[in-house]
Order: C-alpha cells, then structure tokens, then sequence
C-alpha cells in the first residue's frame, strides 16, 4: 500500500510546495508595488505643492513686487515689501531671543543628570508638539492682553518660545555627539567648567549646532498662527498676508498671496537646504 | 591618604574606568570640580534652564488662568456641550472636539498606509542612490508653512473636490453614503487631506528611523530562512519596530489636531454636527483661527481660549505618549523626534 501511495503523496507536497512558492512571490511582488505606489503618492503632492506655488506666483514676482510697499486694494503697483521686512523683523529678534536661551538651557541638560534634566528635557519633547496656535495664545495672553496693543515684540516672543524646545534638544543632541572623553579631558587638565563649554563642546559641536537652528528658523519663519494673535496687521509678516490675501475671492488678492508664498517657500527652503548641506559637509568629514 | 602610599598601576586606573560608568566618572568629577565655583558659567546656565522651565509652566499658566472665566461661565460641560453659538451666549466646544476626532482620524486613514509603504520602500527596497534624495525631498516637505499647504488646498484643490472628486465618491455604491450631500469643495474630507499631506513626512521620518533601528542580522536570518522580503518585513522588520511607529503614529496624530490655519482655510468653517465627510466642518484649531478675531472681549474672548486649553490638554496627552513610545522603542530613536520639528 505504502509504496503505492508514497509517489503520489510526494507529488501532492511539490505541487503544494511550489503553489506556496509561487504565492509568496506573487505577494512579494504585490508589496513591492504598493510600496512604490506609496512612494509615488508621498512625493506627488510636494511635486504639486512646488509646481503650483511657481507657476501662479513667478509671474507676478518682480522687483518691485518685493521693494514696494503694499497699496489699498484695486491700485495696482503695490509690493509685500512690509511682509518682508517685518518677518524678518520678528524672526531676528525671535533668534535673539531662543539662541541663548537655548544654547544654555542644552548646556544644563548636557552637563546634568537627574530629575530636574530629566523633567525639562520631557517637557522640551511635549512642548515641541504643542500645537502653534497654542503658543499664540500664550503670547497674547501674557504680552498682548497687560500691555493693549499688538506688537512685533509679541510676535517674536510667540516665536521664540515656538523655536525653544526645538533648539534645545537639538542643541542637546549636537553636544552629545562630542565625545565624552574630551569633556572629561578638559576637566581633568584643569579647566573650568564654563571655558571647557566653549572651547570644547561648542566648539566641537558646532557645525551640529548650526544645522539644528537654520532647522529651527526655518519652522518658525513659516508659522502663521502665532502671528494672527500678536500683530496688528497682516501687512507685517509673509505668513499672515499669504492667509489674509488667499482666502480672498479677487484675482489680484490671490496672485499677490502666490507670489508671497512663492518668496517665502523659497526663503524657507534654502534654510532646509543650507542646514542639510552644512549636515552633509559634516557627516562627509567623518568618514 | 590611601592612594598616596599605594600608587595605581596603569592597568588599575583603566580597570577602575572601565568598572565605573561614564555617567558616574562625571559625576565624581563635578562634584570635585564645583566646590571651587565657577560661578558665573553655573549661574548662566542654571538661566537659561530656568527661563526654559518659567515658560513651560508661564504657558500653562497663562491658558489656564485666562480660559478660567470661559470654565466658570459653562462649567466643565464645555469640553463636550454641542453648542458654540456666540450670539446666544452659548460656549461649548463638543462639535469643534468631534471635528477635530473626524479630520484627524480620516487623515490619520489616508496618510498610514502611504507613510508606512514609502517608509518600507526608503528603508527595505530601494537602492541606497535612490534612498538618499527620497528622504531628503520627504524632509523637504516637512520644511514647507502649513500657510502654504493652505493656499494649495483653497485655490487648487477645493475646485477639483467641489467638481469631481466630492461628486465621484458619493457615487461609489457601497461607501456613497460618507460622501452624500452638496459638494461644496470646502469640507472635513479636504481638510483631511490637506493634514495626511502635513503629516506624512513626521510619519515617514520616524517609521524610517524605527526600521533603521531592527539589526541587520534579523533581516539575514529571515531571508536565510528563504523568506520573501515581504516575508523579512513583516515578520522581522514590523514586529521589531512596532513601538518606533506606534510612536510615529502617534506624533502624526498629535499634529493634526493641532494643525489650525491649514484647516481653517479648507474646512468651511460650519460648527455643525457633520452629515457626511464632505460637509463643511470646524475643528478646535480652525475655531480659534476664526472666531478669535470676532469674540466680544470677556467671555467671548475667554472660551475662545479655553477652545485652546482643550487642545492643549488634547496634545498634550497624545504628545507625552508618543515621547513614551518612543524612549520604550529605543534610546537612540527619542532624539529623532527633536531633530525632526
């Protein structure tokens, strides 16, 4: 009996085993197509993104678009050079404001260890998800609100609070790439601690150190919602007159808030790309 | 005086460094080191660590004491009351946390899938000269303004939804009902592909840095084992990272609902319960967006911020679990997250 059924049964195992092959190739396969789909579905709308903001903004992108000051509505000849000057207004003293403040916050955190280092660094992570517009209110309510009036300092403190948590744990990231050794080397040589801060950590964490804050102003530079509560205007920051100028229903509204945007994506966009080349020139280095 | 009258060879010190961990060497030689001051240096950092810290708690302050009137005159029904009617002094913000839910959660159901599937292409499939500029344009999209994403969404898509996608959807047999309705253009299902457009680098970043952190070996054994590289992904590479995209996931999550002027401007702006996915919605984020420049001063400008303390608390939640899922996935991935905002 056996030796009658044996050759059968070890056809029906190949058979089996080769459907099973050819299963698990065809879902391979299967996979593989809908990962590159996804890639396809990832990439597509930054495409859109880009090529939209281009070719509805270049047209109206001039000169004198960006060196002339804005006009009433329906006078031609008006420029955003307010909105220009006034992001930079805001986010410079947003810089000098979260720099410092950041560079020694991470300072504390890289040189301790404990509870308090471990409390602030989770609340740096929180904080860093903290919706925008949050951070807008808080400014308002504490900056706005006592002293009645809108100001730019008010936008740049919403800013600089934004950009605190970012640069912090990027600082902090930056200055653990420094080995451990060297720190201690600078101890032991008898340095103090504040002059192995500077000549060893910073120094050597540097590069590190720009690329996360160019990341850092580059997020804020293109924040809206904490503006829309601490200025007066929206003729005073890019971001604000892409929103008031965009959702209006006049042609001649939405071209300027194309060409707005098309400055401010590309201002945007070569801090990203300045900050990863710097990166890159590092990592480049290393190896 | 015991190291004086017996000298460390060499061999000791370093047995002693290596017997010590490095934490604790520092630490030894802080101590040392502090009690000769260095005052100003300390000082400095301990301010810039204290501004640091007054912000944090001046934040929650601040939101909390000036949402306190809002509490006071709707009680804490304002969390989940239905009604946000202004007119009739009637502040609640249960639609606008419903909305908020809905955008989120059909965002979160469109972008998942394509964040994971382009995640496993960049990280599993594609060849390390394609990888590389993929990730960097997938990092550009991070970089661009939510503004911008917003006029996108207002100029370019609401047309195309309002004229073929709303109306091809409500004609899908089977799922026509989510989409029934008048096709405005404006509406909780755009609003909810403008935020998986927001989100999906977040996602794809850090699924990126979960499957970078499963050991190489895993992947050989598996593939020795004759496996398919859908086989080494899913049974290797998901199972390894699953704490890493939950976490990914979760952070995505935290960002969309508080995304606010993206939302505001593609979303319609209705606080009303919603029909169908392509009716006009209002969330937490895109309420404050625009009823804060009309709220009468007082109350109404005291529940608009308390609109905020709810999403605050919301992400905050949502935040503080992700970072948690993040530590639990690995310690080197919880920097990701920073470098990555």
């Amino acid at each position: 009996m056996s030796a009658i059924l044996a050759p059968s049964r070890r056809e029906l195992v190949r058979t089996a085993a080769r459907r099973s092959l050819r299963r698990r190739h065809v879902m391979g396969r299967v996979f593989q197509g809908l990962c590159v789909v996804a890639m396809v579905a990832a990439v597509a709308p930054l495409v859109a993104l880009v090529y939209y903001t281009v070719t509805r903004g270049v047209s109206t992108l001039s000169w004198a678009f960006l060196t002339h000051a804005p006009t009433p509505p329906f006078i031609p000849g008006g420029g955003i050079s307010t909105a220009i000057t006034g992001t930079a207004e805001i986010v410079g003293l947003a810089i000098v404001l979260a720099i410092p403040t950041s560079l020694l916050a991470a300072l504390f955190l890289f040189e301790r260890s404990g509870k308090l280092a471990a409390a602030l660094r989770f609340s740096a992570d929180v904080l860093t998800g903290v919706p925008s517009i949050i951070i807008g209110i808080f400014a308002y309510a504490v900056l706005v609100l006592p002293l009645h009036q809108f100001s730019t300092l008010a936008a740049a403190f919403a800013l600089a609070v934004l950009m605190l948590p970012i640069m912090i744990r990027a600082d902090e990231e930056a200055m653990r790439t420094i080995a451990l050794d060297l720190w201690e080397a600078g101890i032991a040589l008898g340095a103090r601690r504040g002059r192995v801060a500077r000549s060893v950590v910073l120094r050597g964490a540097l590069p590190d150190l720009v690329t996360g804050n160019l990341l850092a102003i580059a997020r804020a530079a293109g924040e809206t919602a904490p503006l829309l509560f601490t200025l007066a205007t929206p003729l005073a920051a890019m971001t604000l007159l892409i929103y008031t100028d965009g959702t209006q229903a006049f042609p001649s509204a939405q071209r300027t808030a194309w060409a707005t945007a098309l400055v401010l994506l590309s201002f945007v966009l070569l801090l990203s790309v300045a900050a990863r080349l710097v990166a890159w020139r590092i990592s480049r280095r290393a190896h | 005086m015991i190291w004086e009258t017996t000298p460390m060879s060499p061999d000791a010190v370093s047995g002693l460094a290596g017997a010590w961990p490095a934490g604790r060497v520092r630490r030894a030689l802080l101590r040392k080191r502090s009690r000769f001051g260095d005052g100003a240096y300390s000082a400095l950092r301990w301010a810039g660590a204290g501004l640091f810290g007054a912000v944090v708690l001046g934040l929650l302050v601040g939101i909390g004491s000036d949402s306190s009137a809002a509490f006071a005159h709707s009680g804490v029904g304002f969390i989940w009351s239905g009604t946000w009617n202004p007119a009739a002094g009637q502040y609640g913000a249960g639609i606008l946390v419903l909305d908020t839910l809905l955008t989120t959660a059909v965002a979160m159901v469109l972008m998942v899938p394509i964040g994971l599937g382009t995640a496993v292409f960049l990280s599993e499939l594609a060849p390390r000269w394609l990888a590389g500029p993929l990730s960097t344009l997938i990092g550009l999209l991070a970089a661009i303004p939510s503004i911008v994403v917003g006029l996108w969404g207002l100029l370019v898509l609401t047309p195309i939804f309002a004229n073929q996608v709303e109306p091809f959807l409500a004609s899908v047999p089977a799922l026509g009902w989510l989409f029934r309705g008048e096709a405005y253009g404006p509406s909780i299902l755009l609003a909810s592909v403008v935020l998986a457009v927001m989100t999906l680098p977040t996602m794809v970043s850090l699924s990126r840095s979960a499957f970078g952190g499963v050991p190489l070996a895993d992947r050989e054994a598996a593939l020795a084992l004759g496996a398919t590289r859908w086989q080494v992904v899913r049974r290797a590479v998901f199972p390894a990272a699953r704490a890493g995209v939950s976490a990914a996931v979760t952070l995505a999550v935290g960002r969309a609902l508080g995304e606010s002027i993206a939302v505001a401007m593609v979303i319609g702006n209705r606080p009303a319960i919603p029909e169908s996915l392509t009716t006009p919605g209002a969330t937490l984020g895109s309420a404050i967006v625009n009823q804060f420049a009309e709220a009468s001063p007082g109350i109404g400008t005291s529940s608009v911020i308390a609109l905020g303390a709810v999403l605050l608390i919301l992400t905050v939640l949502v935040n503080a679990g992700g970072q948690a899922l993040l530590r639990s996935g690995s310690g080197s991935q919880a920097h990701t997250a920073g470098a990555l905002r």
